[in-house]
């Protein structure tokens, strides 16, 4: 944090010192203030869910989308943010191990990264070859700023409640120099965030120099940051949620010697400079060579807990009413049946009044220090409950050169290359021991398989048994190395009545691990780069081609057709079996294939304004891994999918109907499909286990033959979650004399719920051998197709091989109604000044209904007996909720 | 004007600098407690409690079978005890066990009786200290038995099916419990009884001694463990190889002339039954025998076990015979050091 503090007093330094030049010159409503990046620049880097990421004003469907349902975690096409390529003054910075761009490296500087130019996957660009989502690319080169000053003042009810951004630029000077700095500040704390618990405290700094030798040399350097402290939200279960009377229930938080404190408390700070060489011979030709260098630090505190200790999240659901008995088995849940049983019905009920206090559903800090601190004198004296922070380090080198040709009207093609080392750095720390004297550095599920004592329980057996203070590494040390490079060209051709536009690229990606720590569950294969079965570095072969025709037989007619093909390196993040402590990477480990086509038609009838697209995307041989702690095996598990396959298709449609200067009326939606359509092979890692016990783990027993077979995820047909797959927005604008008001209508539907692989694995789903043949001869199952269709399960057939799998069902939300305003005013002041005033209403009714995502609990509902469990996880999954009513109201001052 | 905001966005700075929202002072845990602070005065003794609620089945509210029933008590029946075992090494699970000398209650005489107090906790050693004298409000609670074992608790349904008394909400003890005072490692409660002796060994052989009364108590046993003499001690076990697939063979085996051995341990996973424990058998001099029953994946478990004659104390009750549960490692003497799998040099 000191880091960036220093850097932003430089950068405030530095902006107050220059002078303000030319004044502006025209009015303009600065609804930018508004725009969708306000949620991505807030986005957590962690966070399961991500907002769509590209806008394109040349499209209409993309320049509204993104903002206009950013409140509902919106994706274009359902498609992962890895999809799309974010650029910054012409590098790619993309996060190479995750594949997504890490928008909260520029949170907070909404100035500096306003201008931009925003692609769709198919659109000739002058920076790079773009994913399927698109890409964008933002100059943030000191001299593009219009000279003067700029101060922003907001107030929101949302993650933060102030905001404050001052930006300053002084455009050229008559010695070619230009500068520009902008710093920003936003805040809330636990009293005023919108939810719960959480708090939020982010400088953030931009700071760029730019210096043009002559009209044919410019060189620019840009530096940046947000240096960020905030807590997180937790998702719940609606159970939770009706208990706390709220869809904003928070169980990260608790009273400790009663202040608030949250467990999840996100350090994120990523400090980048880049460096910007413009070569322009003419005006036809151009080189624009970019080279950055940005170390990240980002980290995730989490409370965690070791020996026998009582899981301390006051959701764990024991602590919940319905694992008392199966609230959703009609033969439990009756009158007779609790009548027999009273017990149960009482501590339901007690359970159901214990969660009426605030107390009982928050985390209780104080016991945690009291249980701590009482085993630390009479115990065994380790601390039983700390918090650890999970860090996800990087460094990342890139360089970026694009040149770019018209050759004339008709003519003109751009080729570039594109060089990336990153070097990702993954290891927790000791946050804080809650009171506690000792921790020794051995893995408690290991522990509790082997022994404390034993080879396997040791974390790093280059140092065994080493004791923990506060700050010191333990658990995993391990970095991610991966280089890529990819080389480009683009062609684009322009007739009267057509264009066609043509893009290659060919890439290389290596990906290895270098283990910090020696594990003791992996001796040979976790130390250095030793010991990987598939050797120390992966290597792959990437590539793919594009083309668009587009047809316009009239200036307000046009229809387009393009298609691509690329295949892809896998990502670091999904290469290895299990990264926190071995090398190994996941069987299966290869390039995803994707065919993407669209079909459009854009026009123009009178006042009516609008565009039409149908897309299909087959994604094929993808590579997918989650982590999560398995409430079933009690343990940290890493499951991968290889040889995933995915779907998308869909109509998107924008229509705008402007009868007059004064009214725009516009109608936007979406309505499309994102499928899994096959069953992928699975992988499976529990941590603490040795290798030998998980392989036994990752193979499904043919209930016929006996046999091992390999293991898979029943995916077929599940959707791919928390994104509204239906989206429709009617809004009405209205301005006069430089007043602005806009109405927006906004419906979403389709919003499936995340489905846990875990539970969905062949070897977690019942299994059915046939057992009998009906009068037709027909194989007959101890199952009902109801209940396949519910819970899921794989039939096999007589001689042992496989019949049919189902999978359980996935959840759908309700769909729901938005309706948001804004009100916006600017005034022209004496000398060129100008002031404009900005409030949006968000969710005006309120509608704290609405489910943005959420996920599968991973465990299933049974015990090995057979016997049902009391709680059921199955129904049970966690929600997300939209925010209900909030505002934003911005003033911003232009001198 | 410059002036100003070059104060103000200072002064933001300098905010910013200072400000941190997740530095906390430790909590003050000096008043802190999970249970009661006052919950009456006692008005009976466990032997009392347990002659009228543990010792025969066909008076219970709820009667499973003649080794699983209980009644719910509705009325202030208040008894103390002193915690003796616990859940130090997470071989006991979800209770401790409270023992009196019977001083105070109805049947004056009927001295030095033990039971069981079921709570839903796996970590309750904080909050239960072995020499902390407890008093327990039973009103809202169940009393019967769990396999025979006399129990203060809630009902609850097994992983099977199968109804048994089980342990109490955590949360209870707010309303049920009291902790008198503090804990007294010296107290004379924690003095197990002496079943090493001739008189001890001639109870333990007694099938009489059987009783309600007589379960659960704290002592103290002395024999070999039955699996790890003659033949059977260099033998592997049913599991043992296919469980530890080789790796942890540089553990367990030993060579003695040549010839390829298998050392054991209290509880390997592999071994376990469905209640995630293993049994073992002490053979005491006189030949009667105990059963010595250890739950997978504590520290116990993991300690190899010693051919020679070990004292092995800790909770004795009886179904089809006689059980005992350690409760630490320490439990075993002379102490095996659970590093080096061999004697501890506090033996020495």
């Amino acid at each position: 944090m000191s880091k960036g503090v220093f850097l932003v007093a430089s950068a405030l330094a530095f902006a107050m010192q220059a002078s303000a030049q030319a004044p502006v010159d025209s009015l303009v409503v600065d609804n930018a203030d508004f725009t969708f990046t306000e949620s991505q620049l807030d986005e957590d880097n962690d966070a399961s869910q991500s907002v769509s990421s590209i806008t394109s004003k040349k499209d209409p469907y993309l320049s509204e989308v993104g903002y206009a349902f950013s409140a509902v975690r919106f994706r274009v096409r359902g498609y992962d943010n890895m999809y799309s390529n974010s650029y910054l003054n012409g590098v790619m910075m993309n996060d190479l191990e995750q594949g997504r761009f890490s928008y909260s490296i520029i949170g907070g500087m909404n100035d500096a990264v306003r201008n931009k130019e925003g692609v769709s996957q198919m659109d000739y660009n002058m920076f790079g070859v773009t994913g399927i989502g698109g890409g964008d690319n933002v100059n943030m080169r000191a001299g593009q700023f219009a000279a003067g000053n700029k101060l922003a003042l907001s107030g929101c009810n949302r993650n933060y409640t102030v905001r404050a951004m001052f930006t300053k630029a002084t455009g050229f000077n008559k010695n070619g120099w230009a500068f520009a700095g902008s710093m920003g500040y936003r805040w809330a704390d636990y009293k005023t965030a919108y939810i719960a618990g959480t708090f939020y405290n982010s400088f953030s700094y931009f700071l760029a120099a730019e210096k043009r030798f002559n009209e044919q040399h410019s060189l620019n350097l840009s530096t940046f940051g947000a240096p960020t402290e905030r807590a997180q939200q937790s998702a719940a279960t609606e159970e939770a949620y009706y208990l706390a009377n709220s869809h904003y229930y928070n169980s990260y938080w608790g009273y400790q010697n009663g202040k608030v404190r949250n467990s999840r408390v996100v350090h994120d700070f990523q400090p980048t400079a880049i460096l910007t060489w413009d070569y322009k011979p003419d005006n036809q030709r151009k080189l624009t060579t970019s080279a950055a260098f940005k170390y990240s630090m980002y980290s995730s505190s989490a409370l965690s807990w070791g020996g026998n200790a009582y899981d301390p999240r006051p959701d764990y659901y024991k602590n919940l009413p319905s694992s008392i008995f199966n609230v959703y088995n009609k033969d439990k849940n009756n009158s007779e049946y609790l009548g027999t049983n009273a017990f149960l019905l009482d501590q339901f009920n007690y359970l159901t009044d214990y969660w009426q206090t605030e107390e009982n559903r928050q985390v209780k800090w104080d016991q945690l220090y009291y249980v701590n601190k009482q085993n630390s004198l009479y115990g065994t004296g380790e601390s039983l409950y700390y918090v650890e922070r999970r860090h996800n380090d990087q460094m990342v080198f890139a360089l970026n050169s694009a040149w770019n040709h018209t050759l004339n009207n008709r003519h003109k093609y751009g080729t570039g290359l594109e060089l990336n080392h990153t070097v990702g750095k993954h290891y927790k720390t000791m946050d804080d021991l809650l009171g506690g004297a000792t921790f020794t550095d051995v893995d408690k599920y290991a522990a509790t398989d082997y022994g404390d004592y034993s080879k396997e329980a040791q974390n790093d057996l280059n140092n065994p048994n080493r004791q923990i203070k506060q700050g010191d590494i333990f658990g995993y040390n391990y970095n991610i190395l991966v280089n890529k490079a990819k080389a480009w060209g683009q062609y684009q051709y322009t007739a009267k009545h057509f264009t066609f536009n043509g893009q290659a690229h060919i890439d290389g990606t290596t990906i290895s691990r270098d283990g910090k720590m020696r594990n003791g569950r992996y001796e040979h294969n976790s130390y250095g780069h030793e010991g990987s079965e598939d050797g120390t570095t992966a290597k792959f072969l990437g590539g793919g081609i594009k083309g668009q025709f587009v047809y316009s037989p009239t200036r307000n007619h046009s229809l387009n057709l393009g298609v691509s093909i690329s295949s892809n390196a896998p990502l670091a993040r999904n290469a290895f079996v299990a990264p926190r402590e071995q090398n190994n990477f996941v069987d299966n480990l290869t390039n995803e294939d994707i065919l993407s086509g669209e079909l459009g038609y854009t026009f123009t009838f009178g006042k009516f304004t609008g565009k039409v697209d149908g897309y299909y995307t087959m994604f094929r041989h993808g590579v997918e891994q989650t982590a999560f702690y398995n409430d079933q095996q009690e343990r940290f598990t890493y499951l991968t999918m290889t040889n995933v396959e995915k779907r998308h298709y869909g109509v998107e449609a924008a229509l705008s109907y402007a009868p007059d200067s004064h009214w725009t009326i516009n109608l936007v939606g979406t309505y499309g499909d994102a499928s899994y359509t096959n069953n992928p092979y699975a992988q499976v890692n529990y941590d603490g286990m040795d290798g030998a016990t998980n392989e036994k783990l990752n193979a499904l027993t043919n209930p016929v033959t006996g046999k091992s077979e390999q293991l898979q995820v029943i995916a077929d047909g599940m959707k791919v979650g928390s994104t509204p797959l239906t989206a429709v927005m009617l809004g009405v604008k209205y301005n006069i004399n430089y007043w602005f008001f806009e109405v927006d209508a906004k419906y979403y539907d389709r919003v499936y719920c995340g489905f846990s692989q875990y539970r969905r694995m062949t070897n977690v789903l019942k299994t059915y051998a046939p057992s009998s043949f009906d009068a037709d001869g027909n194989l007959v199952y101890d199952v009902t197709q109801t209940e396949l269709e519910e819970n899921g399960g794989v039939l096999f057939n007589a001689d042992g091989t496989f019949n049919k799998a189902y999978s359980p069902k996935q959840e759908k939300f309700d769909g729901g109604f938005m309706l948001d305003a804004s009100i916006g005013k600017s005034l022209r002041l004496k000398r060129g000044k100008t002031l404009s005033i900005n409030l949006q209403l968000q969710n005006l009714l309120n509608n704290t209904n609405f489910r943005t995502g959420g996920y599968e609990q991973n465990r299933d509902d049974f015990y090995n007996t057979g016997e049902e469990k009391a709680y059921q996880f199955s129904k049970n999954s966690k929600y997300y909720y939209a925010n209900g009513f909030n505002f934003f109201l911005n003033i911003g001052f232009k001198f | 004007m410059k002036k100003i905001l070059s104060i103000i966005f200072m002064g933001v700075a300098a905010f910013t600098m200072t400000s941190c929202f997740n530095d906390f002072d430790d909590a003050d845990t000096s008043n802190f407690s999970v249970t009661a602070t006052s919950i009456g005065e006692p008005n009976t003794t466990i032997y009392d409690i347990k002659n009228m609620y543990c010792s025969n089945s066909t008076k219970a509210g709820t009667n499973v079978n003649s080794s699983n029933f209980w009644s719910l008590i509705s009325e202030d029946l208040i008894f103390e005890g002193v915690v003796v075992g616990n859940d130090i090494s997470g071989n006991l699970y979800q209770q401790v066990y409270l023992r009196d000398f019977g001083t105070g209650g109805k049947a004056e005489g009927k001295t030095d009786q033990c039971i069981q107090l079921g709570i839903k906790n796996p970590c309750l050693h904080p909050y239960f200290r072995l020499g902390q004298k407890v008093r327990v409000n039973l009103k809202g609670l169940y009393v019967g038995v769990y396999s025979k074992t006399p129990k203060v608790g809630t009902p609850y349904f097994t992983s099977s099916g199968n109804n048994r008394l089980g342990p109490m909400l955590f949360d209870l003890l707010k309303t049920n419990v009291q902790l008198i005072g503090e804990p007294d490692p010296n107290a004379p409660e924690l003095v197990p009884m002496d079943k090493t002796t001739a008189t001890g060994l001639n109870w333990i052989k007694a099938n009489s001694n059987q009783t309600w009364e007589n379960s659960p108590i704290l002592a103290t046993v002395e024999g070999k463990i039955k699996e790890v003499q003659g033949g059977a001690a260099k033998a592997a076990e049913a599991g043992t190889q296919d469980s530890w697939n080789g790796v942890y063979e540089s553990i367990i085996t030993y060579y003695e002339n040549g010839e390829k051995c298998y050392s054991k341990m209290y509880a390997p996973e592999c071994l376990r039954d469905a209640g995630y424990a293993v049994d073992r058998t002490i053979q005491c001099s006189n030949g009667s025998t105990v059963t010595l029953r250890t739950g997978t994946g504590n520290d116990i478990s993991f300690l190899t076990i010693p051919k020679d004659s070990r004292k092995y104390t800790g909770i004795m009750s009886y179904y089809s015979g006689w059980q005992m549960q350690l409760r630490d490692t320490k439990d075993i003497y002379p102490q095996i050091d659970p590093k080096l799998g061999t004697d501890s040099d506090e033996n020495k």
